[in-house]
């Protein structure tokens, strides 16, 4: 059972906050890459690349370009890795008990999860440069296609689980003899969709596609602030893996579980990323709000169905 | 004597530093006039069968993320301005590959009167790698020594023995 808690302090700085947050998020951004490059023949990065391309950047020059706000240039990378972090307080990270839990803390951690993609956009449209500005827009209009198809499939385990606080949907999922993924299909594949949307995975990359806009929203961004919203990014990731494995993988119940299942999750992921080529930003869009939405609310619709008979 | 007063901390920092920038060369890549034929072979060498990610190698769109600037062909006097805006759009530090002979001397463009000359007239190269055009393996040799050099060893004995070959050379 998943009795143990953290002191403050620690939380903040050391376990499901600080230290402990940037050193998994590298992990599985190399997790990630290793396993693209593997399943496209290829040897992959070593395992320290990430480390060393944070540190790289860290150390590199920061030209704040012409035209835009430099505190706004400054600030926004700072913001946005801290919105990411904090909402890993909420969540169950390595199986713990949350730090921090109130009701409805699944939304306040959803909310901060998209901070981070909303410092991205503004970022983006701070800098006179068009590529950034591009970038920006699109970054934002497919906040706004995943963002809310990626709630409602979430909402489907909260309403079976009677709360809205991520540790007491954590104990539910842990006790039901079935994964909400197999008592809820369409409802993961819907998060587990948006999830690839939150992060900007390859066929949802059109916000950074590098093809045509060249670098998306951090075209302008180089040395600190590039390093700090790469950061972000990767502790996004671990946030937005935990947060799918706990509703639809049975919950988290300790660090092996939380190691296998958020795992598993990244290996399904990377296998969809080389799968699939980069959707344009319409069919993105498209997508979410005819199809995404639709079968969100019909899994919910289920759910309510069923819940009154 | 300013190298001497560094404290042991910034040693460190600065081994830190090195080893990062090492193992992690952002490339952008330019054609300032070549006739793609170097682009072909650095293309391939980013390729699935050469995998410079496992170097730490990425191609980059943007200049600000890149530590590497790629570049092929002569200099026309067309692309100089961009050449030059691209390279000082890159942050500090940086450095500058010329890949393929026209990129190191003009080639068969040598002396054209459009052409501003090889990539050297115009950037600090750090890196020339020869040919016509130059096959990965000699682009990823290329890579390598930039990288020896950043982390302050001395070229490999090959490249010691041509060099010696080459100054000989020049004597006779």
């Amino acid at each position: 059972m998943n009795n143990w808690s953290v002191p403050p302090l620690i939380a903040l700085f050391l376990f499901p906050g600080g230290l402990f947050l940037f050193l998994w998020g590298l992990f599985y951004e190399w997790v990630d890459r290793k396993l693209v490059a593997r399943l496209q023949n290829r040897v992959g990065p070593r395992w320290y690349q990430p480390l060393a391309d944070l540190v790289k950047l860290l150390a590199k020059e920061e030209i704040v370009p012409e035209g835009s706000d430099p505190t706004l240039f400054y600030l926004l990378p700072v913001l946005a890795l801290a919105c990411a972090m904090t909402s890993a307080l909420y969540l169950p990270m390595a199986g713990f008990m949350p730090a921090y839990s109130f009701r409805g803390d699944l939304i306040v951690a959803l909310y901060l999860l998209s901070m981070l993609t909303i410092g991205l956009g503004v970022a983006g449209a701070n800098t006179p440069n068009r590529f950034s500005l591009i970038g920006a827009t699109r970054t934002l209009t497919q906040l706004f296609s995943y963002e809310a198809p990626f709630l409602l499939a979430l909402l489907g385990p909260a309403i079976v689980a009677g709360s809205w606080r991520i540790s007491e949907i954590n104990f539910y999922t842990q006790q039901q003899p079935l994964w909400i993924m197999v008592t809820q299909p369409i409802g993961f594949l819907v998060a587990l969709v948006g999830l690839m949307g939150k992060l900007e995975l390859p066929p949802f990359d059109a916000p950074e596609a590098e093809t045509e806009i060249v670098a998306g929203a951090l075209t302008e961004y180089s040395g600190r602030g590039y390093a700090l919203f790469r950061l972000g990014k990767n502790v996004e990731l671990v946030i937005a893996l935990t947060l799918v494995a706990t509703f639809y993988l049975g919950g988290l119940a300790n660090p092996l579980q939380f190691l296998v299942k958020t795992l598993g999750l990244l290996v399904f992921l990377a296998v969809l990323q080389t799968l699939f080529a980069r959707l344009r930003i319409d069919q993105t869009v498209g997508l979410w709000w005819r199809i995404g939405a639709l079968l969100a609310i019909a899994q919910l619709l289920i759910l309510f169905v069923i819940n009154l008979v | 004597m300013e190298q001497s007063l560094r404290s042991p901390w910034q040693e460190i920092l600065e081994k830190v530093r090195v080893w990062a920038r090492v193992n992690s060369p952002w490339a952008i890549h330019y054609n300032s006039g070549s006739c793609n034929g170097c682009d072909i072979e650095i293309v391939a060498t980013l390729t699935p069968r050469y995998d410079l990610e496992r170097f730490g190698v990425k191609l980059e769109g943007s200049p600000r993320h890149a530590d590497v600037l790629i570049c092929t062909g002569p200099v026309t006097r067309q692309s100089r301005d961009r050449l030059l805006r691209i390279y000082h759009q890159m942050p500090e530090p940086k450095f500058v590959v010329a890949v393929g002979s026209c990129g190191l001397s003009g080639g068969v463009f040598h002396g054209l009167y459009n052409i501003a000359g090889g990539i050297d007239e115009v950037l600090p190269v750090d890196v020339f790698i020869p040919g016509c055009p130059p096959r990965p393996e000699a682009i990823i040799y290329g890579l390598v020594q930039l990288l020896e050099g950043l982390r302050g060893r001395e070229p490999s004995p090959e490249v010691k023995k041509m060099l010696q070959k080459t100054a000989k050379e020049e004597r006779q």
